[in-house]
């Protein structure tokens, strides 16, 4: 391990999880991962990556936009 | 799409002035808030958010929906903030290799890779973590940094992400697992240290 087909499956994981990939793709990957724990393993830490992204929060607060920026979209809208 | 982008362009459109400010707090929240994940530094996030809306108010009238705004809004944004590169903390260009980013032997195992997990409860990062995710983020050459950040932050599509960086589909999803990829291996790095820290504290 890995061997060929791991390989194979590791480049077309991110697709699968954004539900992109073919279907005919789909039905070999999952195959595949219903005897391999290893791609079952390292999808769902994949998968934890993309939720952590999903999840993350800036940490500093937002400053309120510059008086300059409010006029000139205000005088934009008029 | 970014529903606080399409939220914002409705109020505008609607004229109603205290409504119109809140709206401009919304889009500069969008804006310098990218601006913080690509650039990583509050002064070019906050020249990114000045000089966007600045460029915004000279075309507000000439979107047609929301998605085109979005699309502009990031295209507009990216630009700054690539020019702001010499403050900011961008990695050097380079290609990520997947060659070099699969997995060995060892961390393709199920132990290697068993490791963390966001809850479902957890809605938001542990410190740690985000302090991590943020570097590995920042570690990225920024065209992959880019594309993670509209992807999974900012959470548009495909499509949009491909208009925003002028660059096709197929090449959006290819830095895209790349980028994720080299994320996901920086963090699993946090993780093996956590469990080594544990089995010493343990021993």
């Amino acid at each position: 391990m890995p061997d060929r087909r791991c390989k194979h499956i590791f480049t077309m994981l991110s697709d699968y999880l954004n539900a992109e990939l073919p279907v005919k793709n789909c039905r070999d990957l999952e195959r595949h991962l219903k005897g391999c724990e290893s791609c079952i393993a390292y999808l769902e830490s994949l998968k934890n990556t993309v939720e952590a992204c999903h999840r993350y929060q800036l940490r500093s607060n937002i400053p309120a936009p510059s008086k300059k920026v409010r006029e000139a979209l205000l005088l934009a809208l008029r | 799409m970014n529903t606080q982008i399409e939220e914002a362009l409705k109020t505008l459109q609607s004229g109603n002035r205290q409504d119109v400010e809140r709206a401009i707090e919304a889009l500069q929240g969008v804006v310098y808030g990218f601006g913080m994940k690509v650039c990583g530094s509050h002064e070019d996030a906050q020249d990114t958010a000045q000089e966007t809306l600045i460029r915004l108010a000279r075309q507000l009238r000439e979107f047609p929906d929301a998605r085109a705004l979005a699309v502009w809004l990031y295209k507009v944004a990216k630009t700054q903030c690539m020019m702001s590169r010499r403050k900011s903390k961008f990695a050097p260009a380079q290609m990520l290799s997947l060659d070099a980013l699969m997995p060995t032997d060892p961390a393709l195992s199920p132990a290697g890779t068993r490791s963390w997990q966001v809850t479902p409860e957890e809605t938001v990062l542990k410190e740690e973590l985000r302090g991590r995710l943020e570097d590995a983020i920042l570690a990225l050459p920024k065209h992959y940094r880019l594309v993670l950040i509209l992807r999974d932050m900012e959470q548009l599509d495909t499509r949009e992400v491909a208009e925003v960086m002028g660059i096709s589909e197929d090449t959006t999803k290819k830095r895209l697992h790349r980028a994720r990829v080299f994320v996901r291996n920086a963090l699993a790095g946090y993780v093996q240290d956590l469990r080594e820290g544990e089995s010493k504290s343990h021993a």
